[in-house]
């Protein structure tokens, strides 16, 4: 009787595993250890509506000092903010993003000195061992540069995150 | 830090100083203070619509002046939008609360660009522009810091590391108050309320 017991109650976990990674769907992989909350992005316009031709004629100016800069890196910009949550007990790191609604996505945070606000890259968000960062203005962002359209509240955008060792990661970040 | 002293009076350090400044005791804003208080200093600028904006011709309005950049994701946009939603609680106020933006970047800040910007963020503020000499005065006259950086590790040609504050101007033209960034709506709402009265 016990062993059936066991036995029952083994089947159901295995389905209850089953039937959850079928709701999440593609969402989180099995093996993901990496859970995101909280995913919104900040309204933004993508400056899309700019004259080309002026700004092309612009960026021939500017030549001198750009740098090979790409005029579309210049466009709009907008932000997305997670929580990402680790329930690994290996500590992880958010390396990259990326999204259809931008040329570009970097990792940026900002740094707060005095009054002055820094806004630099960084190479990775750092997601401790059972513990979670917060995304969040003023702090870290994933900054999508190039916008290839506004941003407008209550569309979704999707982005997908890609850790040191988690994975890769899809979230829809609600605008607002 | 290269924070002017007008930035140096957070409310916990000052109380009567603003007193004799208008009907609103200092003690009462829940900003930062400017020390001393002083008459905000004037400045003419050009909005997308190629109107002038004059500071001086807003006597009898609450002014809040953001200084910042359309390319700035995070914290412009952040700021802009808690002056939105300040401004939507105002409820008859708001029609006396203007809420203005100057660029600090006039290199990408085209009136075209900051239009679509504007109009992006659904309206509710004026955006301004101006040849670059003239703005850096106006930062100047206000303490404003605007660095220019070529960072790498971004496909930005540049960032502009800049002061967070928003400058609070009330009805009498007087520099009254200073939100920091990240102060809470409701923190705005009832300082512009104070200097709206």
């Amino acid at each position: 009787m016990p062993q059936t017991l066991r036995l029952v109650a083994f089947g159901s976990a295995v389905c209850l595993f089953l039937a959850e990674v079928a709701l999440a769907g593609p969402g989180w992989a099995q093996t993901q250890t990496i859970r995101a909350s909280n995913a919104w992005a900040r309204r933004a316009a993508a400056m899309g509506k700019m004259d080309m031709k002026g700004s092309m004629e612009k960026m021939d100016k500017m030549t001198g000092d750009k740098g090979g800069m790409s005029p579309m890196a210049e466009g709009g910009t907008g932000a997305v903010y997670v929580t990402l949550s680790n329930t690994g007990s290996q500590a992880d790191a958010l390396i990259a993003a990326s999204s259809d609604a931008a040329g570009t996505v970097e990792l940026h945070e900002v740094q707060k000195e005095g009054g002055v606000m820094k806004m630099r890259p960084v190479k990775s968000i750092p997601i401790p061992a059972g513990g979670k960062v917060e995304l969040k203005p003023g702090a870290y962002h994933i900054m999508l540069l190039a916008l290839k359209h506004d941003l407008k509240p209550g569309e979704k955008v999707p982005v997908t995150l890609s850790f040191e060792h988690g994975g890769e990661l899809r979230i829809e970040a609600a605008v607002r | 830090m290269r924070r002017p002293s007008v930035f140096r009076g957070f409310r916990t350090g000052i109380i009567c100083l603003l007193l004799a400044a208008g009907s609103v005791g200092a003690s009462q804003l829940k900003g930062a203070l400017p020390t001393p208080s002083r008459p905000a200093a004037d400045f003419a600028l050009m909005a997308p619509d190629g109107t002038e904006f004059r500071l001086s011709r807003q006597r009898g309005k609450v002014v809040a002046l953001w200084f910042g950049y359309t390319f700035c994701p995070d914290v412009c946009p952040m700021t802009l939008s808690e002056l939105l939603r300040a401004r939507e609680r105002l409820d008859k106020g708001r029609q006396r609360f203007r809420i203005v933006f100057v660029t600090v970047d006039p290199e990408r800040d085209t009136p075209a660009r900051l239009r679509e910007y504007a109009q992006a963020f659904g309206g509710g503020f004026t955006a301004l522009t101006g040849p670059a000499a003239q703005l850096a005065q106006v930062r100047k006259a206000y303490g404003v810091v605007a660095e220019k950086r070529v960072v790498a590790g971004t496909a930005a040609s540049y960032l502009i590391d800049h002061s967070a504050f928003v400058y609070v101007v009330d009805p009498a033209g007087q520099l009254r108050v200073m939100f920091p960034f990240g102060m809470s709506v409701d923190d705005m709402v009832h300082d512009i309320k104070l200097l709206l009265q």
